[in-house]
């Protein structure tokens, strides 16, 4: 049996502002993860760090450690490496008033 | 022996083959089984419904823009750990965004070789996030399920047959418990420029009807971190596109009054034979569906 892997999208054309967050997605059984996030659109304003959360219940959520740059043009993109996250996984952000970017947010996950 | 004996035999044969298999004899499958999925072995096809666009992503219909990927899940609860589900740690969990009404599909996508009886069986159960310490029995609107079919390319009258069926379990707050299925879909409308794609949201609020006889009242545990699988089975004949039979759990429904949404056929949709499962949220919460298993399987 090959080991699972799988490619989920966490955010599609979701148009990032203020203090922004991917959906909780759970991903216990996978040893490792890369997030990639695509701007979509031009990006308006200064573009922050994204930070990666992990969480013991999907609704607490506290940093992972892992930080990037969000892509400060149309079709850049940024991307973290992840493991040992537990199960719960999300991309967060805070944008400065009046900045803002059409993401596209895709895990993908390897057992 | 006689042939007819013959086929009893075999018959009988296959049943008792099939109900020494601890992973199958939860089901009752036809003759042909299309496809089990049990999500220790991961996705299984199931996969987000994505809608229709062209050029630009903004041309997504909402309905459709706000679905995300379903996830594989041991329901780890923040109160009793990971609940696991009924042969395996794993479950499908479809949910929901925060937000009153917030909708979230999962489909599975085939086509169909024989047209006939096709039986759709599942182990599932739904729940709200546990984000308050509350029984939370009517956060979550609707559970449910539906069938995209189209007929062969060359069939006469050739037609689009969606059957849904949802289980209506609360609607502003108030908690209704009973199966509604729904005939009637929103109106076509052209994504992007060039009259190629088309999108409608067949799950929009509107026009969902009961099913005659079709209050029930499902296993709902005392507290939004305890669940309890439920069982469910849906006949369909892909020949006359009429549902057959309906169960769940201990009752099997009367289902002459059921009708599907029935559209023209579409240019590229042949033989389509498509399965989604559903969940709908009634509070500024998110709304979980969980899937054990899906057995589906055909009289041919």
């Amino acid at each position: 049996m090959l080991p699972e892997n799988i490619t989920a999208i966490l955010a599609r054309n979701e148009y990032w502002t203020d203090k922004a967050a991917s959906e909780p997605y759970e991903a216990g059984w996978a040893r490792e993860a890369v997030i990639f996030v695509r701007a979509l659109k031009q990006p308006v304003g200064k573009q922050p760090l994204a930070r990666v959360e992990i969480s013991p219940d999907g609704m607490h959520w506290i940093a992972e450690g892992s930080e990037f740059a969000l892509p400060g043009e149309k079709d850049g993109l940024a991307v973290a490496r992840i493991s040992h996250f537990g199960n719960w996984l999300r991309v967060a952000a805070d944008f400065e008033p009046g900045a803002q970017s059409a993401v596209l947010v895709t895990l993908h996950l390897k057992a | 022996m006689t042939i007819r004996e013959n086929k009893a035999l075999a018959e009988a044969m296959r049943i008792a083959l099939q109900r020494a298999d601890p992973r199958l004899s939860r089901f009752d499958p036809l003759s042909r089984i299309i496809s089990h999925d049990e999500f220790s072995t991961g996705h299984c096809g199931w996969s987000q419904l994505v809608g229709n666009y062209e050029d630009d992503l903004d041309t997504m219909l909402p309905g459709y823009a706000q679905h995300t990927s379903a996830m594989l899940s041991t329901l780890g609860h923040w109160d009793a750990g990971s609940h696991g589900g009924m042969g395996s740690s794993y479950a499908l969990k479809v949910a929901t965004r925060p937000r009153k009404g917030a909708q979230n599909v999962v489909i599975k996508r085939h086509t169909f070789r024989e047209r006939g009886r096709i039986r759709f069986e599942t182990y599932f159960t739904f729940k709200p996030e546990a984000n308050e310490l509350k029984l939370s029995e009517t956060d979550v609107r609707s559970v449910g399920f539906l069938f995209d079919l189209q007929t062969g390319d060359r069939d006469e009258g050739g037609e689009r047959v969606m059957p849904h069926l949802r289980f209506l379990n609360a609607l502003d707050g108030e908690h209704l418990q009973k199966w509604q299925f729904k005939r009637r879909t929103t109106k076509f409308k052209p994504i992007g420029d060039t009259d190629k794609t088309l999108s409608h949201y067949h799950l929009s609020p509107e026009d969902w009807e009961d099913l005659p006889g079709g209050d029930q009242r499902l296993c709902y545990n005392e507290i939004p971190t305890k669940v309890n699988w439920t069982y469910l089975r849906f006949d369909f004949d892909l020949e006359q596109m009429k549902a057959l039979a309906f169960q769940c759990n201990d009752r099997h429904f009367d289902v002459s009054g059921f009708e599907s949404i029935r559209i023209p056929a579409m240019k590229n949709l042949w033989c389509m034979l498509n399965f989604c499962l559903f969940a709908e949220t009634d509070a500024d919460k998110r709304a979980f569906l969980y899937v054990d298993s899906v057995c589906v399987s055909g009289d041919f």
